[in-house]
């Protein structure tokens, strides 16, 4: 008899907390998880545009590393993109590698490789099919950037810097997390957002 | 008797942790959705010069007692963050009793999903602009379109909404103004209650059916 009373307790228990379980995803289902700043992100491979598999630990700088997620189409992106180019330029010598990261389900890998042509990339660009890592680091818009230090520990995330219009830049916040992180200061403002195109996301 | 005791106390075992599982959900959503309201809190203001946000109060008026009128595009207005502000709170003539629940869009000419969403917000617009709901629509295009490009793309919609355009050097100050976990990806759609409180938010493409029962239930009072 207590063993009825017992299962019948044990069965309740365990679908009540499936229930839990399974309303909270759903509620949760529009957001995706992210990774925050000061927590570590772990080696990850992707398809670069020559079909390659590439991993995070094998482009890494040794200083540090610029994860920036990019569209082929997004006219946000079109504005930085000549930025981001001269960043990378500019960090490569002193151990800070830069990675574009396309996440857009509308893009192909040929579309990435004409683009990369088109502006003269020197920095790698992966495809991040399924936006698995995007959803990883919640990464929703491009350009959006996550930088790591060198033991691949998020200490910025969010934009470039203050307006797609450089005339008008008057905080260069990417630069100023890398340039403290190279000095061994912690970075003063680590988070700072600005508009862009939706990451268009696999269904 | 023990037997049949233990069989009823099972399923009422049961039902009772459905119930209590189904107040942890609806305890956690409220919590979100009352963590989200829009933050007041008074910002370092960046403007460039021109820009109309004492004008603000007077516009919400307008979006207050705009009704839908295709073919008719209303002017464009400049906002910088705090006129964008007023906005959201319906400072003035749309604060106190007289508030509705408030719709507002951030959108762009540049961006894709934003043009593509268009037709179904012109819709939802013309559904609802009598049924106690204001509806606004805010540019994210370069200032210097606010006679070119914003007002033709408006017109080729025949988008009556009220429609301003948002003149800020720090695009930060406004996201966080609006929602301090939106992360500035366009098209955005928000939906605030009469009291203000953000209800309803979604970043990307709206799904028209789950905006029309977002505003059916915040118009409908339930």
């Amino acid at each position: 008899m207590k063993k009825r009373y017992a299962f019948a307790i044990s069965l309740s228990l365990t679908l009540a907390l499936s229930l839990i379980a399974a309303t909270r995803a759903g509620a949760s289902g529009d957001n995706v998880s992210a990774v925050t700043i000061g927590s570590t992100v772990a080696d990850f491979k992707l398809t670069d545009t020559s079909g390659k598999e590439q991993k995070l630990s094998s482009l890494k700088g040794r200083n540090g590393t610029v994860l920036i997620f990019i569209s082929t189409q997004c006219p946000v992106v079109r504005d930085y993109i000549e930025r981001i180019g001269k960043l990378a330029a500019d960090y490569r010598e002193r151990g800070v590698n830069v990675i574009g990261i396309n996440s857009n389900a509308t893009e192909t890998i040929d579309d990435m490789k004409a683009h990369a042509s088109a502006n003269n990339l020197a920095f790698p660009v992966l495809k991040d099919k399924g936006n698995k890592i995007a959803d990883l680091l919640g990464a929703e818009r491009t350009p959006e950037v996550f930088f790591l230090d060198a033991s691949n520990k998020l200490v910025y995330h969010g934009r470039i810097d203050n307006h797609r219009n450089i005339t008008l830049v008057n905080a260069n916040d990417l630069r100023d997390a890398i340039d403290a992180t190279l000095a061994g200061k912690p970075v003063v403002k680590a988070e700072a957002s600005a508009f862009g195109c939706t990451i268009k996301k696999a269904s | 008797m023990r037997y049949s005791l233990s069989l009823a106390l099972g399923p009422m075992a049961l039902l009772l942790l459905l119930l209590l599982a189904l107040a942890l959900i609806l305890t956690e959503q409220r919590a979100s959705i009352a963590h989200a309201a829009p933050s007041v809190n008074a910002r370092h203001v960046l403007t460039r010069g021109g820009v109309e946000h004492k004008e603000a109060a007077v516009a919400a008026a307008a979006a207050q007692t705009h009704r839908a009128d295709a073919g008719a595009t209303p002017a464009i207005r400049e906002v910088d963050l705090e006129g964008l502000k007023k906005l959201l709170q319906r400072d003035g003539a749309t604060s106190g009793k007289n508030a509705r629940p408030l719709l507002v869009n951030f959108w762009a000419t540049w961006c894709g999903p934003c043009r593509d969403e268009f037709p179904d917000l012109v819709r939802i617009n013309a559904d609802y602009s009598g049924r106690n709901l204001d509806f606004i629509t805010v540019s994210l295009d370069d200032p210097s379109e606010i006679k070119t490009t914003v007002p033709a793309f408006l017109r080729e919609m025949r988008a009556p909404m009220p429609s301003y355009l948002l003149n800020v050097i720090d695009p930060e100050t406004v996201i966080s103004a609006v929602d301090p976990s939106w992360g500035g990806g366009l098209p955005a759609t928000f939906l605030y209650d009469a009291n203000g409180r953000l209800v309803f938010k979604h970043t990307g493409r709206i799904k028209a059916e789950e905006l029309r029962a977002a505003i059916d239930k915040v118009t409908s009072g339930k």
